[in-house]
Order: C-alpha cells, then sequence, then structure tokens
C-alpha cells in the first residue's frame, strides 16, 4: 500500500465515482400510463416558459390523447415497442398479427448473421412473441381485451423489459445488417462497436439511430408510419414532427391513410401521442364528460333566441372564422361586470401575472360586446398575429370563466405523472383564479373558448341539440 | 423477484452444471439461489496461483435487466477488486450502463479469471494498486503473493 495521505481522496473519489454511476432517477408512475386528453400536457406547461406554453397549448387540438411512458431510460423503446402492438390491435385484423409473426420469425435470421446467437435473446424473443399470440387470440375472439391485455402486460417490468430487449437487438442487428444506413451518423468507433455500446446495454436510450433501425425493422414493413413529434425550444408554435417512416405498397406507392405511430419527444424523455381520430368516437372516457358537463348545465344552455341575435350582428360572422365558431353561446351575460371592463385599446389587458405570451398571441380576438356573449373569434391557433390586434374594435376583458372548469380540467388529469399544479393548490382559493393566465387561455382545450373545446367526447349535438355542427370543423392552417 | 428472474438464474444453473465452467466450482442453494457463491482458483499461469478465492455473486431483483454483483469475500491484492471488507468489483460487463441482458453469469467468471491473469490498469478501483502494477510490477507481484499466502490458502 502506498501512504495514506494520497490514498485516501483516491478512494473517496472512486467511492463517490461508484455512487454516481450508481445513482437512478427517481422514477414514479406507470411504465406505460392510460389514454388521457393531452391538455395535460398543457396543464403542465401552463407555467413553463412562453415557447413551451404556445406549443403545448397548440397540442390538443391536434393531438388529442397522448399517454405516459415511465422516464426510466427505457422509455423510447417501450414507447416503441408499445405502439407497434397496439397499431396492430387497432387492426383488430387476426391475418395481420400472423403476417407480422412471420415476418418477425424471418428476421431471426439476421441475428445470427450478423454474429448475434439468437440462443442468448430466445427468452426476450419469446415473450415478444407470446404477447403477440395472447393478442392475437383476444383479437380473434373478439373480446375487447386486447388494449387491456396489452397494457398489463407493459406494465409487467418482466415483460416489458424482455420485449424491450428483443427490439434493442432487432434494432442492433439490423443496423449491422445495413450499416450504409447508419455509418453516417455513428461518429465513433465501427457499427458492432457502436450497436455494442449505445444500442444493446440494459441502460441506454433510444437515440437517433435506433429510431431508425426500428423504424426501418419493425414498423414500416408492418404497413405504419412513424412520426416524432418534437418539443424543445426551438423556433415555432408547435411540436415538429418529423416522419420516419411513410409506408409503401408493393409498387412503391405510398399507402393512403396508414395507421400511424406518434412519439412525443421531450428532451430526453418519450411519450405516445394519438389524434382523434387514431380511436372511434365512442370512448371510454366517462368521467371528463361529467365532470365538463356539470359546470355548465346551470350557465350554459344556449338558447336559440341569443344565437339569432348572434348572427345579426353586422360583422359578426362576416370573416372565415365565423364558421369555426361555436354557435354555442356561453352565457356569461347574466353578469353586468364584464361591460363595465370595457377597455378600446388592448384587449385583453393581461393582469401582471398574466402578461403572457400565449394570451397576446389570441388578441386577433372578434372584438365582441360583452352582452353579446361569445367572443370567442379565434382564429388559427398558432397566433397568426402576435403582436397585432384588430385595432378599430374596442374588446372587452374575458369574462372569469367559472372556476368550475378548473376543476373539471383537473379531473383530466387523473392519474397521470404531472405534478400538482397551481390550480390544485389554489384550488379553495377561489378569488385567485380570477386573474391566472390559464383560464384565460384558449389554447387550453377545456377552456371554454377553445374552437376545438371538445375532451374527445363531448358532443354539442347531443348536449344542446342539433345544428351547431360548425364547432367540429377541422381549424384552417 | 419474478418468476422471469427465477427462471433464469435456473437455467443459468442448469447450464453450469452441464457445462461447469473450470477452475471454480460453484456452492447454488436452491432456498436463496439469487446468492451464488463460487470457489475460484487463482489460474495456473498468474500471481494468484495456488490460491483459493471466495466470491459472492448476487443477483439483483431485476435480473437478468441489471447485473448480477460481484464481491470477493476473500481478501485479494488486485486494482480491480476493492481493497475493503466488501472486496466489490465494478468494471466491463459488470457496471450497469455495459450489462447486457443476454449475458450470463458464465461470462462474468470467466470475465473475473481473465482479470486474475491481467488486471486492467485503466479500469481500477483501487488506484494505488493500480500505480503499483503500471510502475513497480516486482513490488505488486510480492504484495499480491504474500496476500494469497495470508489470506487465500
Amino acid at each position: 500500500m502506498a501512504d495514506a495521505g494520497y490514498v485516501l481522496p483516491d478512494e473517496e473519489l472512486a467511492q463517490l465515482q461508484k455512487l454516481s454511476s450508481d445513482f437512478e432517477p427517481e422514477t414514479t408512475g406507470p411504465l406505460v400510463g392510460e389514454r388521457q386528453s393531452s391538455a395535460a400536457i398543457t396543464t403542465e406547461y401552463a407555467n413553463a416558459d412562453p415557447v413551451y406554453r404556445v406549443k403545448t397549448a397548440a397540442l390538443p387540438s391536434k393531438y388529442a390523447y397522448f399517454r405516459t411512458c415511465r422516464g426510466d431510460g427505457h422509455c423510447g423503446w417501450r414507447a416503441i415497442a408499445f405502439t407497434y402492438l397496439e397499431a396492430l390491435v387497432r387492426e383488430a385484423n387476426v391475418g395481420k398479427f400472423e403476417e407480422e409473426e412471420a415476418r418477425l420469425m424471418s428476421i431471426n435470421n439476421l441475428f445470427n448473421n450478423v454474429g448475434i446467437n439468437y440462443e442468448l435473446i430466445i427468452d426476450f424473443a419469446e415473450e415478444m412473441f407470446d404477447l403477440l399470440h395472447k393478442l392475437a387470440h383476444s383479437v380473434s375472439s373478439n373480446d375487447g381485451n386486447a388494449d387491456a391485455i396489452l397494457l398489463q402486460a407493459f406494465n409487467d417490468m418482466g415483460t416489458s423489459l424482455s420485449i424491450i430487449t428483443y427490439i434493442k437487438f432487432l434494432a442492433s442487428a439490423w443496423v449491422q445488417a445495413h450499416p450504409a444506413d447508419f455509418e453516417a451518423f455513428i461518429t465513433t468507433g465501427d457499427v458492432k462497436t457502436y450497436c455494442s455500446l449505445s444500442i444493446e446495454p440494459s441502460q441506454c436510450e433510444l437515440d437517433y439511430v435506433a429510431v431508425g433501425a426500428l423504424s426501418a425493422a419493425l414498423i414500416k414493413p408492418a404497413g405504419f408510419a412513424f412520426e416524432i413529434m418534437y418539443l424543445d425550444r426551438s423556433a415555432g408554435e408547435e411540436v415538429n414532427a418529423t416522419v420516419f417512416s411513410q409506408p409503401t405498397d408493393q409498387n412503391g406507392m405510398l399507402l393512403p391513410n396508414p395507421p400511424t405511430i406518434r412519439l412525443l419527444y421531450r428532451p430526453g424523455h418519450y411519450d405516445i401521442l394519438y389524434k382523434a381520430e387514431d380511436f372511434p368516437p365512442p370512448v371510454q372516457q366517462q368521467p371528463i364528460q361529467v365532470a365538463l358537463a356539470n359546470p355548465y348545465n346551470d350557465s350554459f344552455i344556449p338558447s336559440e333566441s341569443s344565437v339569432d341575435i348572434m348572427a345579426m350582428i353586422p360583422g359578426m360572422y362576416s370573416t372565415s372564422f365565423g364558421h369555426r365558431w361555436p354557435s354555442v353561446p356561453y352565457e356569461f351575460d347574466a353578469s353586468p361586470t364584464p361591460q363595465a371592463q370595457v377597455t378600446p385599446v388592448q384587449p385583453y389587458t393581461p393582469t401582471p401575472a398574466s402578461a403572457a405570451p400565449v394570451n397576446t398571441s389570441r388578441q386577433d380576438y372578434m372584438p365582441v360586446h360583452a352582452s353579446h356573449q361569445p367572443n370567442h373569434s379565434n382564429t388559427g391557433r398558432h397566433g397568426l398575429h402576435l403582436e397585432g390586434p384588430p385595432v378599430t374594435l374596442p374588446i372587452h376583458s374575458l369574462p372569469p370563466p367559472p372556476v368550475s372548469i378548473e376543476r373539471g380540467h383537473l379531473t383530466l388529469e387523473r392519474g397521470g405523472p404531472f405534478r400538482p399544479s397551481m390550480y390544485e393548490l389554489e384550488q379553495i382559493n377561489v378569488p385567485s383564479f380570477q386573474t391566472s393566465i390559464f383560464k384565460n387561455s384558449q389554447y387550453n382545450t377545456a377552456h371554454y373558448m377553445n374552437p376545438d373545446f371538445q375532451p374527445e367526447a363531448w358532443s354539442p349535438d347531443t348536449e344542446y341539440g342539433a345544428g351547431h355542427k360548425g364547432k367540429h370543423k377541422p381549424p384552417a392552417q | 423477484m419474478s418468476a422471469g428472474a427465477k427462471k433464469r438464474i435456473m437455467k443459468e444453473y442448469t447450464e453450469c452444471m452441464n457445462d461447469p465452467p473450470t477452475g471454480m466450482k460453484i456452492n447454488f442453494n436452491e432456498q436463496n439461489m439469487t446468492k451464488w457463491e463460487v470457489l475460484v482458483d487463482g489460474p495456473e499461469q498468474s500471481i494468484y496461483a495456488g490460491g483459493h478465492f471466495k466470491l459472492e455473486i448476487n443477483f439483483p431483483n431485476e435480473y437478468p435487466f441489471k447485473p448480477p454483483v460481484v464481491s470477493f469475500k476473500t481478501k485479494i491484492y488486485h486494482p480491480n477488486v476493492s481493497n475493503d471488507d466488501k472486496g466489490s468489483m465494478c468494471l466491463g460487463l459488470l457496471r450497469a450502463d455495459e450489462w447486457k441482458p443476454p449475458n450470463k453469469v458464465v461470462a462474468v467468471l470467466r470475465l473475473i479469471q481473465t482479470l486474475l491473469i491481467e488486471p486492467n490498469q485503466d479500469d481500477a478501483i483501487e488506484p494505488s494498486i493500480a500505480n503499483e502494477y503500471k510502475e513497480n510490477r516486482k513490488e505488486f507481484e510480492k504484495n499480491a503473493k504474500d496476500w494469497v499466502k495470508r489470506y487465500a490458502k
């Protein structure tokens, strides 16, 4: 042994090094969560910086649902494996399961070809094939359990990690078998070394190379499209979509409307996104319907007469966006207070606390007299005129929506991994809601003025009677 | 511990029985299958020849998705084994960020045999011993043999 005075710091260093390499971030939540309204993401970022706020606010109108994946370093792999199987389930075609099984079996040759002993990964592959069988069986018997089986399997740590291990080696084998496609992205070492260090280990996150490999090996041949939405601080007012797979038919023609796998990427983390049309209308989102419907029962009953009044106001519906207006009036006129707040200059004068770009980007409001209720002149969702309010007409501060909207909104977050938000904390403190920005943000689909205010199954047609279909028109881009 | 992990450990033990790795003996207790006791002989061509080292292999609950934890129960003078009562090792495939689920315990044991023959001086847990191994090989060999006599006979 050398002298102790010299050794000790080294030992301490080694100890610290060990501590740091053993460190694992605390992770909570299900491995794969239930599908929920993506308005929860908007809520999560309500207090974030403006770029995130704008982007997350625009999210729910395009991507109605999302699903969390636990941020334990496996999330990207897990998200791809889950969505691939889920897309198969959505196809509801047993033949497709059989095709995919046969195709994956044939890929197994690839392992031996690139020097990966298939015997070593057979246990993991079997978990994948077992699950495929279970799902195929459920789909063929039409028992409606396939979704639950899939979710349960992915929330079992062993099954989930086995399938992840399988697709990691699938990605590795694919990269090694197609080095020319990936060499450009591999900056250090040869392809084999790269796979050994950056794809195969238990603790390694999904990177760009692996995304490309799985897209080519797993997703595209299955006839699925694959997009990743990047939510970061880059310029823009929406998440940036990158398309990784556009499936084609035998003749190389793009398939029309293929089933699409969508992931949401936030630096370091993947979740799953869906469009509303990925799921047929009768979704079981009862809690949301109930929660949102209740607050409106008393005050939001539209009256035909008020609709007529709206239509008579010159200019009220003269613009193109008039069509998209919910013609359902939300009755706030009972209170005269908003009228007293008429301010001819800045629409929507924000309180100091709420001076937020999300708000200012909404200044292209159709000015409306408060007594005529819904001044939801919501144009495109992306703040067409960030600084340019219509100059000629007076605009009112928005009447404060009922606090119960917030409560209703909170129910959207049931079980999600999100931190308690300020709304939760201040829930009791009713007055504070009156000045909160978030409730004024029409980017929030839970907000009564959002043109896409429709937590999936909310249907004005059934709720308020026929004649308000304009609400569902797709927003102009 | 999950059923999958148990199945996997059992399978690996069966493989070890069918094809016993040379120079070592595995004590397996079915009541406590997550803790293996392995008696490793110092390889003939190494300075540890003649010594018998008791190792403990602990399988984490998440095995095989996390690496097994290896520790020397017999004191050994080696750059890659911590010089304390833990005798822990953490390098190469034993590291959490390098471990691959298809890796097997046999591979771990082979790695250890290799390290007894040739320590890895760049990935040392005991920098002072590594330094001695690098700078003063004679002194290192003397100390190592001394410890074999003292602890590993």
